[in-house]
């Protein structure tokens, strides 16, 4: 059952265009696995866009061509829906991956295996940070680790828990220089969750913090 | 009444979105279902504009501006039998174009011009599969295999690497700390990195 939501704020900030985007990636991908977000999020969407554009224009601007050049376009091939939407393999497992994510599928780079029971895949989203699906098998735990920027995850498959929480499918987490956690999974079937951070990762004990060196490298 | 402006485009400034929500419903049904030029301009004439006021206030920029307007309104006419007036409004709809093609924009804007990622270090931590189903299970590095890999450095540089990683202390501090010149604490600290890349490299 999905416990953590993006806050009234960041549900605004992501609906008016005004997120960091790849957080907003999250955001829509935490939207399309939750229906009380998905609600929240198609009310504001209402507002927001008569809003945008109640503006009116005081100059008389000039779109030369431009009318005439999209209607030079074909249409849209009507949409094929696949037999099954394209998933996420790993190790024999397919997910399935909220909507948002699946055009990145192709963009998925493969998996390389952590210490710590750990398989990470980069995910070539764009942006400033980094983006990547990271599985827990069960037992694999992530070092005790802080953030130097932000860490926006969405769990997709499974549960985990990091000292500070629980956390189940759909669950949404952010965080930033004042938490430090653990990630780790005890689930049968492990956990795979899609993240993105804007700077690395700070690992905080022990001989974990001989991995900041490379730490650009992941998380 | 200003000079130069046509009358038809006055009083289609001063409508509001939900006032012509009918109307511009039914000039994309138009498009969808007739590829209907004439249409079409309607739906062009009404939102370029407000699409481009938008924008500006998002990208401060005109020709990013008129580039999500293009963007956008290509995508309303190639993808018209998409807009259902059950779910919503077609200001909505639009809106919803424009911002996911901003926040697609933007992130291709800020992709990095270097990926760390491609560079050859990455090996040092993982062992990567070069078919996804193919797993090597032995290849694994375990934190302590990391900590044996460590003590096997040499004296002089894991207490450089110890003070700077595990105490968190800076270059110049371990310099000052062990009374040696800042330019031997950074080739210390390289070469134990070095060091340590290549022993996690051949472990196996
Ligand atoms: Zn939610």
């Amino acid at each position: 059952m999905i416990n953590l939501h993006p806050t009234a704020q960041q549900l605004m900030t992501y609906v008016d265009g005004s997120m960091e985007p790849m957080m907003a990636l999250v955001v829509a991908c935490h939207v399309d696995m939750c229906a009380h977000c998905r609600a929240k999020v198609e009310q504001l969407q209402l507002t927001i866009s008569d809003n945008a554009f109640a503006l009116e224009s005081q100059d008389n601007v000039s779109f030369g061509d431009m009318m005439a050049s999209i209607m030079a376009l074909p249409a849209a091939e009507p949409r094929v829906r696949p037999a099954s939407p394209p998933t996420l393999e790993l190790d024999g497992r397919s997910f399935v991956l909220p909507r948002p994510l699946r055009r990145f599928v192709d963009k998925t780079g493969n998996w390389s295996h952590l210490l710590g029971n750990l398989w990470q895949a980069p995910v070539d989203i764009g942006g400033g940070g980094k983006a990547q699906f990271i599985f827990m098998e069960k037992g694999g735990r992530v070092p005790e680790h802080t953030h130097r920027g932000n860490e926006t995850t969405l769990v997709i498959d499974g549960e985990f828990s990091d000292g500070l929480g629980h956390y189940d499918s759909g669950d949404f987490i952010h965080m930033d220089g004042h938490h430090v956690h653990t990630p780790r999974s005890d689930a049968d079937e492990g956990c795979l969750v899609f993240s993105v951070v804007d700077k690395p990762l700070h690992f905080t004990s022990g001989i974990a913090r001989l991995l900041n060196p490379f730490s650009q490298l992941f998380f | 009444m200003l000079v130069g402006i046509p009358l038809d485009n006055q009083q289609r400034r001063s409508v509001q979105p939900k006032d012509c929500a009918d109307e511009m419903a039914h000039h994309l049904k138009q498009v969808a279902e007739n590829r209907c030029k004439a249409a079409f301009s309607q739906v062009f004439g009404y939102f370029a504009p407000r699409l481009r006021s938008f924008a500006l206030k998002q990208t401060g920029n005109e020709a990013l501006a008129m580039e999500l307007v293009q963007d956008t309104l290509s995508n309303v006419w190639q993808k018209a039998h998409l807009f259902n007036a059950e779910k919503g409004s077609p200001s909505t709809w639009i809106f919803t174009i424009a911002r996911n093609i901003r926040y697609d924009m933007l992130r291709k804007q800020q992709n990095r011009k270097e990926d760390i990622c491609a560079d050859d270090l990455w090996p040092v931590l993982c062992e990567q599969t070069a078919d996804p189903n193919e797993v090597e299970m032995d290849e694994q590095i375990t934190l302590d295999q990391l900590g044996t890999l460590f003590e096997a450095l040499p004296e002089k540089q894991k207490v450089v690497i110890e003070a700077i990683y595990i105490e968190g202390k800076s270059q110049q501090e371990v310099a000052d700390q062990l009374d040696i010149p800042l330019g031997t604490v950074k080739s210390r600290t390289r070469l134990a990195l070095q060091r340590l890349k290549e022993m996690l490299n051949d472990h196996d």
